[in-house]
């Protein structure tokens, strides 16, 4: 059969060129027609799905490539610059089935990823030879730019719903869903339960025994609240909340080759962003004031040092080899975190879901172009130097002084744009392309205004502690050196006459050595003074002729360094004394000594004549950077935290929601784009968004995060119980993941919690705040909180890795795994075992005399499960003691009671109970 | 077909009744033995109401030809050129460019587009051809040709089936983890073929986990290797060290603690986590948890045993190349790979060489010539010591790597002195043997160049469908309720290989 003949005849609408692919697929398309027979084909469930699976990113309401929508049945059929998609009737005639189906690769649809199989392109042909019905009323996909999560959030109604339940609006929005569905709600969780979640959630650390007891004692509303504002003032909570926005901002340490050392990615004295989160998190600084500090504290406050390692947030980001990878994951990250977009798809194409175009891309990495790592001092700490450039092949081992921190160097940066994600692909004559947000989010008022920076911080050599610090090292240096000339003068006039002459010779020349260090020590002292004072003149803070100034401090520093020389000549002549009057003559010795004398007489020399020199070059006290900066970060950062932004708080309160109750509200909390999943509340999320934005409590500062914890932790939904009575199987129908909240979500604790927990239970956990990172090796025997320890994309700490550690490339979400080796860590590690032993000791010298086994165990549930045991469980726990005791009698292990109590300690702490949330 | 028996019937919505709960972690107060308790059915019914009444019984879909597989790894791209797949042409045209030669330019192929998707960076070009570094021929009765720096693993050619017509589509080393999940970078994620084939078949022996990697690595992304995602972690391949001191992290019961202390004590953690289980029948965490306690203790004592090659005779060392220093450490690698198939293990993934190894971007003499001397003499003692022990009959090993390498010499500016080759997704040979598998036999054909694939394409995902038809499995009959996968996830099997 001459299956070409039809096509030859159609209507063509293509040009020739697409004639020739569409006869070579034209055996599969008639085996694909019989195939699927004479039925009619389900357009919602079977044709519509595939289509927007494969073809809407660029023919429907985001793109209208060739002018073509496929996102409505009407829209096909109205075609694009080239006429119909489809012929109803005549799939031969469609060029939708011929572009499909076609063999030519360049011609087929769609260009990327598979094509579509035999099947699906059976069952496009056969929906269109089926008459290619359209559904009632069918409408095309919405414009992208009025997807949910685009438009700023209003503050919703609060639904009537949750009478009698509800304790805050949080749980009328829950409640409305439960009514809607049938959902009974689980009733509210026992005080045991409630106190230790709440004390987990809110501070990483289960509560004491004595907590306990004291909730068991008063269980009620009042005393709860008590805790929950106490657990939020307990500076302990910042440790616990900066570990989950760690996550989110990618918190890492310095890696690259740790072993070397050389510092590739991230940078050393980052810890101190670390410390800044958690000093932010209880002070309850604003999330909008957080967010703006870590894109652009330089900018905001570029005088306040506390606030400056905030950018450690883009430090992170650095990648020593490569530039472009630095602005690459700031513009990835920056998008996901702050914004819930992934602009980072942009980088080789326009956004397959969002309208976020290529060049937008372009746009939101030029904010970033300028910058710069610069190293700044510490008060109390050494000058940790001017930051490097980098030389190929060397390395660069970690600063183990003063702060990290971002500045814009390039003042007219510029940025170009790139194809294919590669940066060797920018295009040519394309000009640079300007600073700013998505164009369709970007609003009308957005403007970059360039920062002038204050003297200090371009030139933080003007700083007083800096000067001060300097003028004090120089001080006590001459103040010894005053003291060692004073007493060796002493020791020379005190020489007695039977001093032999080769005494007095060295007496005389170590009195000399003495005196040129006094003079340098003094002369070092008058140079810093006048460079001091030449940079007030320079910055016009003194009265002083600015150019005199620095002759003055030119030649003081001149004056410095010959009277380093001549100490250093005076040294020389010591050292040559010396090795001439050995006991034993040394040639070589003599040699090298006569080698640096000659040496210190020339530098004497040429320091002397440069003292003449007419000159106005002084050593500055530190580097300088621009005066100024672009302003591109705080506008980006005041864009970001403006109340118009529809994205910001509402990823701010998803991620907030997700880590009070195990899951977000928008289960991909990177992404609230169109590809994202759907919010399973959209009003509460809305609603909570506006809440830390305009907090409805007065006296609340907005974007205040401890309210909504406070609002949360005292909901109703969140003292849910996390059983689930036998009578609420038709919740499991109704919805078995529980995503509508119809009980609390048990969880395992995180990594850090679980090792936190367990130094916490046995009593040893240091709670020293902040600090530099301790090494991973340390886990198991340094006693601080795991936030604490080196995190870093080389390696993590064994421990904390079992548990899933989270990924410090990123992770925007935890994950939990159960696995043998966790058992493992807690049966055969040595610092479970010595817990146990701890708490055994702690809990019998708590308990008094000698307690007995029931009041023993009972204690010790309390202790590390914050429970009281059922009575099944102290029978088994009596079994248990009794069989260890006999087991290890038989071993002659001494003390056998204690140790096997220590062992029903360690059990405990074994205990699935301990390493999960309820 | 044998047609699998149905999931036994579970109560309505994946709840579990309590004395079901009970049942399946084998708690009850008359005290059995520890290992009985928590019988292989029981753990294993547990296992599939975890993920709701639908999932799979484990246990093939019809009969296998092979129990186990032993998935030997070589990362940063082995050049096909200069192993299994010899072009003479490359040394007719050598330093002459593809327009010289009378073939059709590579490049203008649609075949190039196609199968090239570059994650970050531009498509690999280069326009002068390399000769051959190393000299080949014809090996064993088949007469497939290799080249000359495995003289070891050449003598064992008449058992293998080589696949000279692999492809992949990332031309970075990403590929490596396509290699093992079938998903190219740019795509969402996929549980990887040792976590398939994990679920699918659940345990033959419940002292060992069951999906071993065996290796070592500073680059953690090599984890995503055996990364089990959706299905869950128990499906995870769990990390193994050949250090007699720590084969498992925390592996080895505290000093001073005796055994049967300890044995007492994970019998009663087990048995307050099942009075906890009566409080929470809900709890997947829990009843995972009390699994994991069961495997922990048992593998406690089961993995230092598998793992001691003390009990190998020096013989079999000196057969896997662990009398020499340059071959110590993958022999070992491998023996430890035997040993653990030989229990009972279903999935071996060792890792022979450092990540990235064969990345041979310049010096490609050199650097191949050392890898391969590397791995010929251990990867042909595993051949033959299978062969020998009768394992050849259930165990498969597959050899792979995740991409080929250029035809062409790499010619970037920054490389100070060119000689070797680039990332080459367009083609590369993996080889299977044993058990199922074809002996002394060739399958695919690249072009003379050996740049594009000119007969039997497969795609990755091919040679994961391959092993699971040898075992049993059919991949479509593994898929999640509402994990799509797509057909080319599935791949299909290599039939011309199979024996």
């Amino acid at each position: 059969m001459d299956r070409s003949i039809p096509l030859l005849a159609r209507r063509s609408v293509g040009g020739p060129a697409s004639l020739v692919p569409a006869i070579v697929v034209l055996g599969l398309a008639w085996a694909g027609s019989t195939a699927t027979g004479g039925e009619a084909v389900d357009y919602e469930a079977k044709i519509k799905p595939l289509l927007r699976d494969r073809c809407f990113a660029c023919h429907g309401a985001l793109k209208q490539q060739a002018g073509l929508r496929l996102d409505t049945v009407a829209l096909m059929l109205e075609g694009g610059d080239s006429g119909p998609a489809v012929e109803p009737g005549e799939s031969e005639f469609s060029p939708l089935i011929e572009r499909v189906s076609s063999a030519e690769p360049s011609l087929r649809m769609p260009p990327e990823g598979e094509p579509l199989d035999d099947e699906q392109i059976a069952l496009l042909r056969s929906w269109i030879d089926g008459g290619a019905a359209a559904p009632e009323g069918e409408e095309p996909e919405p414009d992208p730019r009025d997807h949910w999560a685009f438009r700023p959030p209003t503050r919703p109604p609060v639904p009537d719903a949750g009478l009698g339940w509800a304790r805050d609006p949080i749980d009328a929005f829950l409640a409305a869903e439960h009514e809607r569905l049938g959902l009974d709600r689980s009733p509210e969780a026992p005080p045991h339960v409630l106190l230790r979640r709440v004390y987990l959630d809110l501070i990483g650390l289960p509560p004491s025994r004595e907590d306990l007891l004291a909730f068991l004692d008063d269980p009620s509303d009042a005393h709860y609240e008590r805790i929950v504002d106490r657990l939020l003032a307990d500076p302990r909570h910042g440790e616990r909340w900066a570990r989950h926005w760690m996550d989110v901002w990618r918190y890492s340490d310095w890696y690259g080759r740790r072993s070397v050392p050389d510092v590739l990615n991230s940078y050393a004295m980052i810890w101190r962003w670390r410390d800044w989160i958690v000093r932010s998190l209880n002070a309850d600084a604003g999330y909008d004031h957080i967010v703006r500090m870590m894109l652009a504290a330089d900018e905001l406050a570029p005088d306040d040092p506390e606030q400056l390692v905030a950018t450690g947030y883009l430090v992170r980001n650095f990648y020593r080899w490569n530039y472009n990878s630095w602005m690459k994951d700031s513009v990835e990250h920056t998008g996901k975190a702050f914004l819930g977009l992934t602009i980072n798809c942009a980088h080789c194409h326009d956004h397959k879901y969002d309208p976020i175009s290529h060049e937008d891309y372009f746009a939101f990495r030029a904010f970033f172009e300028p910058i710069e790592i610069r190293h700044d001092r510490v008060p109390g700490e050494p000058d940790p130097g001017p930051y490097p450039t980098y030389d190929y092949g060397k390395s660069y081992g970690p600063i183990t002084s003063g702060m990290v921190r971002i500045f814009d160097k390039t003042l007219d940066a510029e940025t170009f744009l790139y194809t294919r994600g590669e940066s060797r692909n920018v295009v040519p004559g394309r000009p640079p392309i300007p600073p700013g947000p998505p164009r369709f989010l970007a609003g009308d008022e957005f403007a970059i205004e360039p920062v002038e920076l204050p003297p200090e911080s371009a030139y933080p050599g003007l700083k007083a502690f800096i000067r001060l610090e300097e003028t004090e090292a120089c001080e006590s240096a001459l103040a010894e050196a005053r003291a060692t000339l004073d007493a060796s003068r002493e020791r020379f006039e005190s020489m007695g006459p039977e001093a032999s002459d080769v005494d007095r010779e060295r007496a005389t020349i170590r009195l000399r050595v003495d005196e040129m260090k006094a003079a340098a020590a003094l002369a070092a002292l008058e140079s810093l003074r006048a460079r001091i004072a030449a940079d007030d003149a320079r910055f016009g803070r003194g009265g002083d002729d600015p150019d005199a100034a620095a002759r003055l401090a030119s030649a003081a520093e001149r004056e410095a360094a010959a009277a380093r020389a001549r100490l250093e000549l005076a040294s020389a002549e010591l050292a040559d004394f010396e090795a001439r009057h050995q006991a034993e003559p040394d040639a070589d010795a003599v040699a090298k000594a006569e080698q640096r004398l000659s040496a210190a007489r020339s530098a004497l020399d040429a320091a002397e004549q440069a003292t003449s020199e007419d000159s106005a070059d002084y050593t500055p006290l530190s580097p300088s950077y621009p005066d100024r900066s672009t302003g591109r970060r705080s506008a980006l950062a005041g864009w970001i935290t403006r109340r118009g932004n529809p994205l910001t708080a509402r990823v701010a309160v998803n991620h907030l929601w997700g880590w009070h109750f195990g899951e977000p509200l928008v289960a991909t909390p990177h992404d609230l784009g169109r590809n994202g999943a759907r919010p399973t509340h959209p009003e509460l999320l809305d609603w909570l968004a506006v809440e830390l934005m305009e907090p409805s409590s007065p006296g609340v500062p907005p974007w205040s995060m401890k309210h909504l914890h406070r609002r949360i932790v005292l909901s109703a939904a969140y003292r849910m119980a996390s059983t689930s009575s036998e009578s609420a199987s038709a919740n499991r129908s109704i919805d078995p993941e529980n995503r509508l909240l119809w009980r609390f979500r048990p969880s395992r604790m995180e990594a850090e919690v679980v090792r936190d927990s367990l130094l916490a239970v046995g009593g040893v956990l240091d709670e020293a705040i902040g600090g530099p990172e301790i090494d991973q090796s340390e886990g198991l025997t340094t006693h601080r909180r795991s936030l604490y320890f080196a995190h870093h994309g080389e390696a993590s700490m064994p421990f904390l890795e079992l548990f899933d550690a989270p990924d410090p490339g990123e992770c925007y979400r935890r994950t939990t795994s159960v696995v043998p080796q966790q058992s493992l860590a807690l049966s055969n590690n040595p610092l479970a075992i010595e817990m146990a032993r701890s708490i055994t000791s702690s809990l019998s010298a708590e308990l008094g005399a000698t307690p007995d086994d029931g009041a023993f165990m009972t204690a010790a549930f309390e202790r590390v499960l914050c429970r009281p045991p059922s009575r099944e469980e102290l029978a088994a726990g009596a079994r248990f003691l009794a069989r260890m005791t006999n087991i290890l009698r038989g071993a002659s292990i001494p003390e056998p009671d204690t140790r096997a109590r220590e062992d029903f300690v360690h059990a405990l702490l074994n205990h699935n109970d301990f390493v999960t949330i309820r | 077909m044998i047609a699998r028996p149905l999931p036994p019937a579970g109560p309505p919505c994946g709840r579990v009744r309590r004395r079901t709960f009970l049942a399946d972690i084998g708690f009850g107060i008359t005290g059995l033995a520890l290992g009985a308790m928590l019988h292989r059915d029981g753990v294993v019914r547990a296992a599939a109401l975890d993920t709701g009444a639908a999932a799979p019984d484990p246990g093939p879909h019809f009969p296998p030809r092979a129990k186990n597989v032993i998935w030997i790894f070589l990362s940063g791209g082995v050049s096909h050129l200069e192993t299994w797949d010899p072009k003479p042409a490359l040394n007719r045209y050598a330093g002459k460019t593809y327009a010289e030669t009378p073939f059709e330019n590579p490049f203008e192929n649609p075949l190039f587009r196609e199968r090239s998707r570059a994650v970050v960076g531009a498509d690999r070009t280069h326009a002068q051809i390399f000769p051959l570094q190393v000299g080949f021929r014809k090996r064993g009765e088949c007469g497939v040709e290799i080249s000359d720096w495995w003289p070891e693993l050449a003598s064992c050619a008449d058992d293998i089936a080589f696949v000279r017509s692999m492809y992949t589509t990332d031309n970075d080393h990403a590929a490596e983890f396509q290699f093992h999940s079938g998903r190219h970078k740019l795509d969402p994620r996929e549980p990887t073929i040792g976590s398939w084939i994990h679920y699918g078949l659940g345990s033959l022996n419940e002292n060992l986990p069951q999906f071993v990697f065996l290796g070592k690595y500073k680059d953690t992304r090599v984890r995503e290797n055996f990364d089990a995602l959706y299905l869950g972690p128990e499906h995870d391949g769990i990390e193994l060290s050949l250090d007699p001191g720590a084969p498992l992290p925390f592996g080895s019961r505290p000093d001073g603690m005796l055994a049967e202390e300890q044995r007492a004590q994970f019998e009663f953690i087990r048995d307050l986590n099942a009075l906890s289980g009566v409080e929470y029948p809900d709890d997947e965490q829990l009843r995972a948890r009390i699994k994991a306690y069961e495997l922990a203790y048992r593998m406690q004592a089961s993995v230092p045993e598998a793992l001691d090659l003390g009990a190998e005779s020096a013989e079999t060392e000196r057969l896997y190349g662990i009398d020499r220093e340059e071959t110590a450490i993958y022999g070992r690698r491998l023996l430890a790979a035997r040993r653990l198939a030989e229990r009972g293990v279903r999935f071996t993934l060792v890792y022979l060489s450092d990540y990235g190894e064969w990345d041979s971007h310049t010096q490609l003499r050199d650097l191949h010539a050392r890898s391969c001397a590397r791995v010929d003499r251990p990867i042909a003692g595993l051949l033959k010591d299978l062969k020998r022990r009768g394992m050849d009959q259930e165990t498969v090993v597959v050899c792979c790597t995740e991409f080929g390498r250029t035809p062409g010499l790499e010619m970037r500016d920054t490389l100070a002195n060119p000689t070797g080759r680039d990332h080459h997704p367009h083609a590369f040979t993996v080889w299977l043997a044993g058990a199922g598998v074809k002996k002394g036999v060739v399958h695919g054909k690249t072009d003379e160049l050996g740049f594009h694939v000119v007969e039997h394409p497969h795609y990755v995902t091919d040679i994961h469908a391959t092993l699971l038809h040898l075992l049993g499995l059919d991949p479509k009959r593994l898929d999640i309720p509402g994990r799509k996968r797509l057909e080319i996830d599935h791949g299909r099997p290599i039939a011309e290989i199979l024996a």
